[in-house]
């Protein structure tokens, strides 16, 4: 089994071609390191998520440098694991070497679901979205498409659940799939004959993506529940071309062009070696050809379409740099215990607030979140413009006259004006 | 056949140039692996270390002065604000007011290993739970395996009310 990598090609530059092995290697040990730290900072709670990963990148040393070498080195490793494919494919690895070609594809296919778990991780508004679009092409898969979501989802609608499968999945499931397939394609066949020049080009590489890295720190969105309407959500690299292949294909097909003919490529990439000797060449190359064709048109698209927003993506990144520059709030944590008895010692909700109001600004005024929708708290509402106790009393009766919307509604039929009087001068009140 | 020994000698060169060239490409993958495990090792050292939260310098109210009379220590509860990393929480102490010794406050956590003591109605004394250290009424040793007497926390009056600073130690001892 011990053939060497390369023994038909040893001149110059071919025997660097061979090198996308340890490259990919190195990045993986990376993703490994990386993710284990952030892991010691990181909660995988819609309340927590946002706030845990700005503590990393605004107060922890190294935490930018650190979650940006996570963030850049998933999209490198996507890339060089795609062009290790594409290198063993030229290599007709599918023929004589078949573990180390399907552990490859397998590798892409893991590479690129780790991502896409991990993506949704920090729980930004880029976050969210892209929780929005897999539950989408779930949703279209044909004959399971109902239940796909369901289970991906884990419940109705995203939630902290959903979130929770999504880190479990990225840092329990995929890492020991992807141990896995190293354990298996290594014991199968190893060969050393090119490992100084593997660890030379992983080396490299490395310490180009640091550079890259110290320049660059990873992107991190607004808050789910503090964007803007107007927010223009982007994927990161390795996902542009899906990004930009959905604007195209009409509704359910988005599913069909997202997952299943993606899902389908990989399957046949892996049995290829298992396919008649004179088809694999043909069938293998299509593939790969019309992957190439597709991933590199549409983020080629997808940069290009995003001339006509750069307005507003500029406006975003402006907006991102100076959120870096503010200092770090710290999130305040209260057992319910706790805030009865603070709420005692600021006198406690009138009666009428504890039946209707509290569900959605909570016990406190604190606000409070059901499902995707953040109910705002009211801590410090006074400090606002048009929140005196009459602005208030005139809300509840008519809330649209205040610019606010549904799920906030007028209370005119359930209280009575000295009701709601009682409930404003609380309201008023209540501070941070 | 007749190059044979010249080619031999220039093969045993060449091996021996390849076998020192081998020998120091062969440290080539352990370097490589070791500058990717210091750079992140270095940044994984201070991306680890601990953060000291800085003390509370906040003062919170324990009760107004009017209500704190008797002879003996008053039990009280202040509910301290306490920052620990990305979060703020807010934490409930115990603490005795003693009356008799101008106001006095006391943390209630035993020097020794961290029990809380409580007030002992009948022998007039403070008892530790869990090693059997007592203290008098105004906080001294009386026996027992603590180091001292309980620790006082800083108070001041302001408006009528009796406040107090809550402080946590380096080495998790309350107060300075």
């Amino acid at each position: 089994m011990n053939t060497p990598v390369s023994n038909h090609r040893s001149n110059g530059l071919s025997v660097w071609l061979q090198t996308t092995g340890g490259v990919v290697g190195v990045l993986l040990l990376v993703q490994f390191l990386t993710g284990i730290l952030l892991a010691f900072y990181y909660v995988p709670s819609v309340d927590h998520a946002h706030t845990t990963v700005s503590y990393i990148e605004k107060v922890v040393s190294s935490g930018s440098w650190l979650r940006s070498l996570h963030h850049y080195g998933s999209q490198w490793l996507a890339l060089f694991v795609f062009l290790h494919v594409v290198r063993l494919f030229f290599d007709k690895s599918y023929g004589d070497r078949r573990i180390g070609w399907v552990a490859a594809v397998v590798m892409l296919g893991l590479v690129m679901a780790a991502a896409g778990t991990g993506y949704t991780l920090p729980w930004d508004a880029r976050a969210f979205f892209s929780a929005r679009v897999a539950e989408g092409l779930m949703s279209g898969l044909p004959f399971v498409g109902r239940n796909a979501r369901f289970w991906v989802l884990g419940g109705n609608e995203i939630s902290t659940i959903t979130l929770s499968r999504f880190f479990a999945v990225h840092v329990l499931i995929m890492p020991f799939a992807i141990i896995g397939v190293i354990v298996w394609r290594f014991r199968s066949c190893v060969s050393w004959a090119n490992l100084n020049r593997n660890t030379i080009a992983g080396g490299v590489v490395f310490v180009a993506l640091a550079i890259w890295c110290a320049k660059f720190p990873a992107p991190l969105g607004p808050p789910v529940e503090a964007m803007t309407a107007d927010y223009l959500p982007r994927p990161g690299a390795q996902f542009l071309w899906l990004y930009q292949l959905l604007k195209y294909v009409p509704g359910g097909l988005g599913s069909i062009a997202g997952v299943v003919l993606p899902g389908l490529a990989v399957g046949i990439l892996v049995v290829l070696p298992w396919l008649g000797a004179r088809m694999r060449k043909p069938i293998g190359g299509a593939v790969l050809a019309g992957l190439v064709l597709t991933v590199t048109t549409m983020t080629f698209f997808a940069y290009m379409s995003d001339l006509h927003t750069r307005e507003q993506l500029a406006r975003q990144a402006t907006e991102e740099t100076k959120w870096r520059t503010e200092p770090f709030n710290p999130q305040l944590l209260q057992s319910a215990q706790r805030e009865s008895q603070t709420s005692g010692s600021t006198g406690g909700p009138p009666e009428m607030y504890q039946k209707f109001c509290v569900n959605c600004h909570g016990p406190r005024g604190e606000g409070a979140q059901q499902g995707t929708l953040r109910f705002p708290p009211l801590l410090d509402v006074a400090a606002k413009p048009r929140r005196t106790t009459e602005d208030i009393v005139a809300l509840l009766k008519d809330p649209t006259a205040y610019g606010l919307q549904p799920p906030m509604r007028s209370f005119s039929d359930k209280l009575t004006e000295e009701q709601m009087r009682e409930i404003a001068a609380w309201v008023v009140q209540l501070k941070r | 056949m007749r190059y044979e020994p010249r080619i031999t000698q220039m093969n045993t060169h060449t091996d021996q140039i390849s076998k020192s060239r081998r020998s120091f490409l062969g440290l080539l993958p352990l370097g490589v692996l070791a500058g990717v495990f210091a750079s992140i090792g270095g940044a994984a050292f201070r991306f680890l270390r601990p953060r000291l939260s800085a003390p509370s310098e906040q003062w919170l109210d324990v009760a107004a002065l009017s209500e704190l009379q008797g002879p003996q220590p008053l039990a009280k509860k202040i509910v301290a604000e306490q920052i620990s990393g990305w979060a703020v929480t807010t934490d409930e102490h115990n603490i005795f007011v003693l009356p008799q010794k101008n106001n006095q406050v006391l943390s209630t956590i035993c020097p020794h290993a961290g029990c809380e003591v409580s007030w002992e109605q009948s022998t007039n004394r403070f008892a530790c739970p869990c090693h059997d250290s007592y203290f008098t009424a105004d906080g001294s040793r009386i026996s027992g395996p603590s180091p001292r007497g309980l620790d006082a926390l800083p108070t001041r009056v302001q408006d009528g009310k009796l406040q107090v600073q809550y402080r946590v130690k380096e080495d998790g001892e309350t107060h300075a």
